[in-house]
């Protein structure tokens, strides 16, 4: 996979821009470093609170597998709980819990990310247990079938019993017909049934290298020892091999795609995508404006007239996730019932089309910046969240110091931009839409 | 630095941020707590007029007037609030839960002096339009409606029922269609005028901001506050659960996965064995090594989750239990629930899992008072529950100082015996026959939860 770097093309964005001083207060204290192996090393100490939390965001993700091995990087970001060399079955948890800390993790389409949160004075323990997995997961048979009954039931939960995963699932087969964004992040059943241990190991192998990790460390501690911990834990395992590259090999999309669920459900509902540029295209960033002047708060425009005014929708969100490759633009809405969802459909393309002909308002379009400037700061308030927001913004961005300085970035995004935008991304040769359609309810 | 030890843990002190508090002449109380280094503002306002106190036909109205402080308010419309506050990065909203009605803001400190002359606008001045009432009822009544397509959410409703049954506490869970159907701007009205009042108000200001210039913000705009209980009204005490030895049924046709909840008596908040307790519950559901978590999803993979809860409020709490699995493992899942809630009480935790969850309770304890919200949220429970501030400083020292004998104590005096009832969201043909053997089975339709 190639490494993510902020284009250079762009000439509106200004790097060197001087960050208000709270966030630059954060940046002085962010200490970098790699290791031989690869390894990418963040530390931001901050004695707030006497905790810490430890992220590891491994560039792997739905993205990197093929039909037959769908949702295995959530299987085995699972696996990744039922022990290694030093830390047997079931050790990882209880090891952690005992010395004051708690893990969790996630999968996305991109990237898998792992974090602990815990008292200060486990530091050294939390680092010999990730280092420990990285180096010597042992993925035995009887702990692979457990685990794999383990995601059936999640898959149950979240897909097969929740109506916004069944059209979730079907949206994503309609947007891409080539690339692996297509398959659901948790796999298809049959795949989680069928995959290997030989599967696993092969995939632990590839992708679980230090030089395909990154890791944050956010709280209470001594940066230099932190370091020194880090180095004696880490040193030793060997970088993987070359991460292989994931084709982008979607083809243009002709024309408007349709799908319908049919299911008991009280309402219709509506699923739109899209298709969007990739999370490093500065389109990406106007988006994200977009993204706020559209669904984030009461007087945004998609609430205000579809909930609001038409009261046709219970209500309405939008997701822009920035991704590796390009991505979507979607928007959810929940309507109410007995709505019309060709109704609510129309109302929602007839808002769009205005952002493409007149663009927004000058307090829109600031409030937008404000509201973003506002969410930044907000993330950061905790251990947890400065870790999170920071390691994301540079595995997607290129570096944390990008994400920083988003604020500035946003400021010189324009009226004309934004309309640009949703003229160029929200046509209809560009859409997906998934109509759920109500079956009667027993 | 100095630390505190005790069975084996050292904890380094919490730094609590220091805490200013002020009864105002009208009786408003203000607790200023001034926090940096991120340039953002919490506020939260906190009034004893929970849905427990919401009038039999109009169960809910506290919450939907509460909703609807901040649509329309002292000449500024729905619309106007909206932008102006939304402009700047702000939010502000209004809710009830059980106890309290709450009101918040959450703004930029920059503008934390026009956000917070708009909030108390919000507070004081609310419009109720007819207009907006229709409209939020008409939304309210769609969201209510759409609910019953989620698993969860029924079973966390069916479960609410059953267990505070006639209790004020179920007013939540019972509020329905019919409540809803019958609000008058009146009652809107009445609740804004006779069940908030700045006697039973607390109000906490959390962040980064200049203490003197925000009390004399806070005189300025909520001096004048009247109206309102002069004291705070009491919750009957809720004793043991509604619906004991039942199962309840909520009829899902379409379901593979079966949402499971059981529910029993627990203990108000402050409770003598609070810390014992926690400890307990802890081993038994609390954690990601917990037993049922190692019983139900690590040893069996009957499951995603499944934890265990205490739910402790003024007047009385609830034990809760909750997992879900495939329909064709119901009952084994039950019966390995039931079994380690069976062996908790009957034997306790041991000494090495009391010692494990000691670390983890103390060990996190700190990353809950990160934020300006959660700040202010500790601190109103503190308030809201008659305890004291060395609830929050001396919180892991108590973790600390129960012993395995404590734990077990409390494991046998609060853990169900019979008086527990089962709640299963599913396919009712499959499961029905199975459970007869828990207790007498009664179907719900999703319709009557609503």
């Amino acid at each position: 996979m190639a490494t993510r770097h902020t284009p250079k093309t762009t000439s509106k964005k200004s790097p060197t821009a001087k960050l208000p001083p709270a966030l630059e207060a954060i940046a002085e204290t962010v200490i970098e470093h790699t290791l031989p192996n690869g390894l990418k090393v963040r530390l931001l100490p901050s004695d707030a609170v006497p905790t810490c939390s430890f992220y590891t965001f491994f560039r792997v993700g739905s993205r990197n597998e093929r039909p037959g091995i769908t949702g295995i990087s959530h299987l085995f970001e699972h696996m990744m709980f039922n022990g290694a060399k030093k830390y047997g079955p079931g050790q990882f948890d209880k090891t952690l819990e005992s010395n004051g800390g708690s893990s969790n993790a996630y999968t996305s389409n991109d990237v898998t990310v792992y974090y602990e949160d815990f008292m200060s004075e486990a530091l050294e323990t939390v680092i010999d247990l990730e280092a420990d997995r990285m180096k010597s997961l042992a993925v035995t048979p009887k702990m692979l079938e457990s685990e794999r009954q383990v995601v059936i039931e999640e898959r149950r939960l979240r897909v097969d019993n929740e109506i916004g995963g069944l059209m979730d699932e079907e949206l994503s087969t309609l947007i891409w017909k080539a690339h692996p964004y297509r398959w659901p992040v948790i796999g298809w059943m049959k795949d989680i049934e069928n995959i290997t241990r030989e599967d696993c190991l092969d995939y632990f192998r590839t992708f679980y290298a230090p030089n395909n990790a990154t890791v944050y460390v956010a709280g209470d501690f001594d940066p230099k020892q932190a370091l020194a911990l880090i180095r004696k834990y880490y040193g030793g395992i060997e970088a993987g091999p070359q991460i292989p590259r994931v084709l982008d090999a979607e083809p243009e999309q002709k024309g408007e795609r349709r799908a319908e669920v049919r299911h008991p459900a009280q309402a219709p509902s509506l699923m739109i995508a899209w298709r969007g540029p990739a999370g490093d295209h500065p389109d990406t960033l106007t988006l994200d404006v977009l993204q706020y002047a559209l669904s984030v708060g009461q007087s945004s425009r998609l609430t205000r007239a579809l909930v609001y005014e038409q009261e046709l929708a219970v209500s309405v969100s939008v997701d822009w996730t920035w991704r590796f490759d390009p991505g979507s633009f979607l928007i959810g809405v929940e309507l109410k019932p007995g709505a019309d969802p060709k109704a609510t459909e129309a109302a929602l393309f007839a808002q769009l089309e205005k952002v493409a002909k007149h663009g927004l308002e000058p307090h829109e379009l600031e409030k937008a910046k404000n509201n973003l400037a506002a969410h930044l700061y907000r993330e950061l308030a905790t251990n947890n969240g400065r870790a999170h927001a920071l390691g994301t913004y540079e595995i997607m961005l290129g570096s944390w110091k990008a994400g920083l300085g988003l604020a500035s970035r946003y400021q010189t995004i324009t009226a004309e931009d934004v309309r640009a935008a949703a003229a160029k991304y929200l046509t209809p040769e560009r859409r997906s839409v998934v109509t759920l359609v109500p079956t009667e309810i027993a | 630095m100095k630390t505190v030890k005790r069975s084996g843990i050292e904890l380094r002190p919490l730094k609590l941020p220091h805490h200013d508090v002020r009864v105002l002449p009208n009786g408003l109380t203000v607790h200023l707590i001034p926090r940096g280094p991120l340039p953002l503002v919490a506020v939260r306002l906190v009034t004893r007029a929970g849905s427990v106190f919401d009038p039999a036909g109009l169960l809910g109205v506290g919450d939907f007037a509460s909703r609807l402080l901040r649509r329309g308010a002292a000449g500024l419309t729905a619309n106007q609030i909206s932008d102006q506050v939304e402009f700047v990065g702000a939010s502000v909203g209004g809710f009830a839960n059980e106890e309290n009605a709450i009101v918040s803001l959450s703004t930029p400190s920059q503008h934390l002096e026009s956000m917070f002359e708009i909030f108390a606008k919000v507070v004081l001045e609310p419009d109720y339009a007819e207009s907006e009432i229709e409209l939020s009822r008409r939304r309210v009544l769609a969201q209510l409606s759409n609910e019953l397509d989620d698993p969860g959410s029924l079973a966390d409703r069916a479960l609410s029922r059953a267990v505070w049954g006639t209790h004020p506490y179920s007013h939540e869970a019972r509020s329905g269609k019919a409540d809803y159907e019958a609000f008058q701007r009146k009652d809107l009205v009445a609740f804004h005028q006779q069940r908030l009042g700045p006697a039973i108000s607390h109000l906490y200001v959390t962040g980064e901001f200049k203490a003197a210039k925000v009390m004399a913000l806070v005189e300025r705009t909520l001096g004048g506050w009247k109206n309102g209980p002069a004291q705070a009204p009491v919750i009957p005490t809720a004793l043991g659960i509604a619906q004991p030895g039942e199962v309840i049924i909520v009829d899902k046709p379409e379901q593979t996965q079966v949402q499971v909840r059981i529910g029993a008596p627990g203990v108000k908040r402050g409770h003598v064995d609070h810390f014992p307790l926690m400890v307990m519950n802890t081993v038994l559901g609390g954690g990601f090594t917990s037993r049922l978590v190692t019983e139900i999803r690590v040893r069996r993979g009957l499951s995603y989750g499944a934890g265990s809860g205490f739910e402790m409020m003024s007047a009385g709490g609830a034990f809760n239990v909750s997992s879900f699995t495939k329909t064709e493992t119901l009952t084994q899942l039950l019966d390995v629930a039931l079994a380690e809630v069976k062996k908790m009480k009957s034997k306790g935790p041991t000494a090495a899992e009391v010692a494990t969850v000691q670390r983890y309770i103390s060990g996190l304890y700190p990353a809950r008072l990160e934020t300006n919200e959660a700040i202010a949220g500790a601190l109103a429970d503190v308030v809201h529950y008659g305890l004291t501030d060395e609830w929050i400083s001396q919180y892991r020292e108590r973790i600390a100082a129960v012993t395995v004998k404590d734990a077990a104590r409390a494991a046998q005096k609060h853990l169900f015996e019979k008086d527990r009832v089962i709640v299963l969201v599913g396919n009712a043909q499959k499961i029905a026959p199975k459970v007869k053997k828990y207790g007498p089975v009664s179907v719900l339709k999703p319709s009557e939860l609503e």
